[in-house]
């Protein structure tokens, strides 16, 4: 069905929360494959085990059970340190509220990944200078971000995602904060970036930004309600 | 842990101390407080410690003194009283027969002894009978004029040598050669001056004066005093040698049974440094008690204040955790806050101290001469000791916030609002 390389490959994954003497299912038997250059969505209503699902497939956090490959490696059994190397050199988040570091420049926000990682400085400066000037803000380098818009906050968030360029894009409700015009300007750059292969994972609530991907995943309960290819999506 | 992470991480810390400005400064305080007793102590006891080493070099570590009484007390003195007199015979038998040692001088000493300088009288300074041979010790050097010679000395010469402090007492102009001053009733040809040896309290041993031993005891008489015996044994590796043959050539002179223990003190500078090193051991004891009282205050108001980043800045650890920061790298971050925070308050404290010790040691011997000891500057060693201390102080007090930091679940962390 798919020549291009799998990325994530998810088999048969649960999470379950124990409150007092209740355990909850979040997720309960996920099987789920996405590969190269795909654009996907996850909707759902909440309680429906989509931010679970986020957290396990961003590496945040690990399953109860089941397996997870990412790139091949068993992410499942590893540990914390290994977990955030991972996330660091492999997955790129963007956050429904930027989560930028407010006493730091657009830059030394982008940067960050990059000392993680253990980039030398002068090297760490041009990546993340190019990474600003592919977002569109080769103007607001040096601002904090008290001094950008909301608009412009996200476009440095997705500069740091993408500035270690990382397998996948995760984005959680990247619109949420923004007015329906900025918003829109935000799914394009995540067109742009699918269009030069990227591969995006977007969780959202919101038909409208999901139509925008070519494959919705709804999950209802914990579970898998439909996988679908996308035939209306707008990105051919 | 990178390289590239450790800089950054310093950075980063330098950043957030920035940020919160007072609130770094106050929460150093007890740090401030702490780094600069330690600092001030060390500079007292180091020049402290300086100021012995001289005048026990001044004087000669290599003297011994054999008296009827025991320079550093300690032994039971009803005891010691009902000693017999070391007389003038039992030196010149010791002159005698004691082989290893360079210069023999006997020592004979009023201690009550006044001086009369045209109509001003000066009491309590020590009238001290000895031969040329004390001359020629480090603790009989002249910075004007010279001691007495061999030939004064066999003519019982009225000839005498002032200890530095009875000559800046009776002469503040200084011209005190050729001078003549009455030693309890005798006059005395000032013919030269001995260079300053005490510091602080030793200073009682240049307020005395040097008289050829025939003057004294044609003053004074010959047996109504216990005299000492000085010995200069002629290096310091002599000494104890010098000082086990002295000591059984005074048994046998004395007729002390073998069984008995010495009837008679053998003394060296070594007693004095007993003493000063009790001295020293209040001081630390002081200092250490109050270093370890503003240190806990420092480290408990360090702590607090690490807390207090960690809750603050939970979503920013979220963050940094997010895109790839180990926990140890969150560990590290936080440790390295709280030692760069009390490294600013060891800075903060030298730079303080700097303008105390100055101020101090500039001004204070201009009213108390005793203080004459301090130096200006700090050791560069306390410089060292203080930044490693006040590096410690921020580990052990950053080292539960920064656990604490390092545990948080990302997932929750970046939820925090």
């Amino acid at each position: 069905m798919n020549d291009k390389k799998l990325i994530i490959d998810i088999e048969n994954i649960s999470k379950l929360y124990r409150m007092g003497v209740e355990t909850v299912y979040a997720l309960r038997d996920i099987t789920l494959q996405i590969h190269e250059n795909e654009y996907v969505a996850i909707m759902g209503p909440s309680g429906s085990g989509k931010s679970t699902l986020m957290n396990i497939l961003g590496c945040l956090d690990t399953p109860s059970g089941g397996k997870y490959l990412f790139g091949g490696e068993d992410v499942s059994v590893m540990d914390d340190d290994d977990l955030a190397d991972i996330r660091n050199r492999k997955i790129g988040f963007v956050f429904q509220t930027f989560n930028l570091l407010a006493r730091a420049t657009a830059i030394k926000n982008v940067e960050l990944p990059l000392v993680y990682s253990g980039r030398p400085s002068g090297q760490r400066h041009e990546t993340a200078k190019q990474a600003l000037i592919d977002v569109g803000l080769e103007d607001r380098i040096t601002h904090k971000p008290n001094e950008l818009s909301g608009g412009q906050r996200q476009r440095v968030a997705i500069a740091r995602a993408l500035v270690t360029n990382p397998s996948i894009i995760l984005a959680d409700e990247p619109t949420g904060n923004l007015d329906s015009k900025t918003g829109e300007e935000i799914i394009t750059l995540f067109r742009d970036l699918w269009h030069k292969g990227n591969t995006i994972i977007l969780v959202t609530h919101e038909e409208e930004i999901a139509r925008h991907a070519n494959r919705i995943i709804r999950l209802r309960d914990g579970l898998i309600e439909r996988d679908e290819i996308n035939q209306q999506s707008n990105l051919n | 842990m990178t390289f590239v992470e450790f800089k950054e991480t310093i950075v980063i810390a330098i950043d957030a101390m920035k940020g919160n400005k007072l609130r770094s400064l106050l929460a150093s305080l007890g740090v401030v407080i702490g780094i600069s007793t330690v600092i001030l102590m060390g500079w007292v006891l180091t020049g402290l410690q300086t100021a012995m080493d001289e005048t026990f070099r001044m004087i000669g570590v290599d003297i011994l003194y054999i008296d009827k009484w025991d320079w550093a007390g300690g032994k039971n003195w009803k005891l010691v009283r009902q000693r017999k007199d070391i007389t003038f015979e039992q030196a010149d038998i010791m002159m005698e027969r004691l082989n290893n040692a360079e210069l023999i001088f006997p020592t004979a000493r009023d201690w009550g002894g006044s001086i009369k300088y045209e109509n001003l009288i000066f009491n309590g300074i020590t009238i001290i009978g000895t031969t040329s041979n004390h001359g020629l010790t480090s603790a009989g050097e002249t910075i004007e004029g010279r001691y007495f010679t061999p030939f004064e000395e066999s003519i019982h010469s009225k000839v005498v040598v002032l200890g530095h402090k009875v000559y800046t007492t009776i002469f503040p102009d200084g011209n005190a050669l050729n001078q003549t001053i009455k030693i309890n009733g005798h006059k005395f040809l000032v013919i030269g001056v001995i260079r300053k040896q005490g510091t602080m309290f030793f200073d009682f041993i240049d307020n005395q004066v040097f008289i050829p031993v025939g003057s004294f005891v044609g003053m004074y008489g010959r047996h109504n005093r216990s005299i000492s015996i000085g010995i200069k044994a002629g290096s310091e590796e002599m000494l104890d040698e010098v000082r086990e043959e002295a000591r059984g050539i005074m048994r046998s002179i004395r007729n002390v049974d073998p069984k008995d223990e010495d009837d008679f003190s053998i003394n060296e500078t070594k007693a004095f440094e007993n003493q000063v090193a009790t001295l020293k051991l209040y001081v630390w004891g002081i200092g250490i008690g109050m270093t370890v009282l503003s240190f806990i205050v420092g480290i408990i108001g360090i702590m607090n204040i690490m807390f207090v980043s960690v809750t603050e800045r939970t979503k920013e650890i979220g963050i940094r955790m997010a895109i790839g920061a180990k926990r140890r790298s969150i560990l590290f971050q936080f440790i390295v806050e709280s030692s760069t925070l009390c490294f600013t308050g060891a800075i903060i404290s030298l730079i303080i101290c700097s303008g105390i010790t100055f101020a101090v040691a500039t001004i204070l011997p201009k009213f108390v001469e005793e203080a004459g000891f301090l130096t200006p500057f700090l050791p560069f060693q306390l410089l060292v000791i203080a930044s490693i201390v006040s590096i410690f102080v921020g580990v052990l007090s950053g080292i539960i916030p920064a656990i604490r930091a390092s545990k948080l679940n990302p997932i929750d962390a970046l939820r925090f609002e």
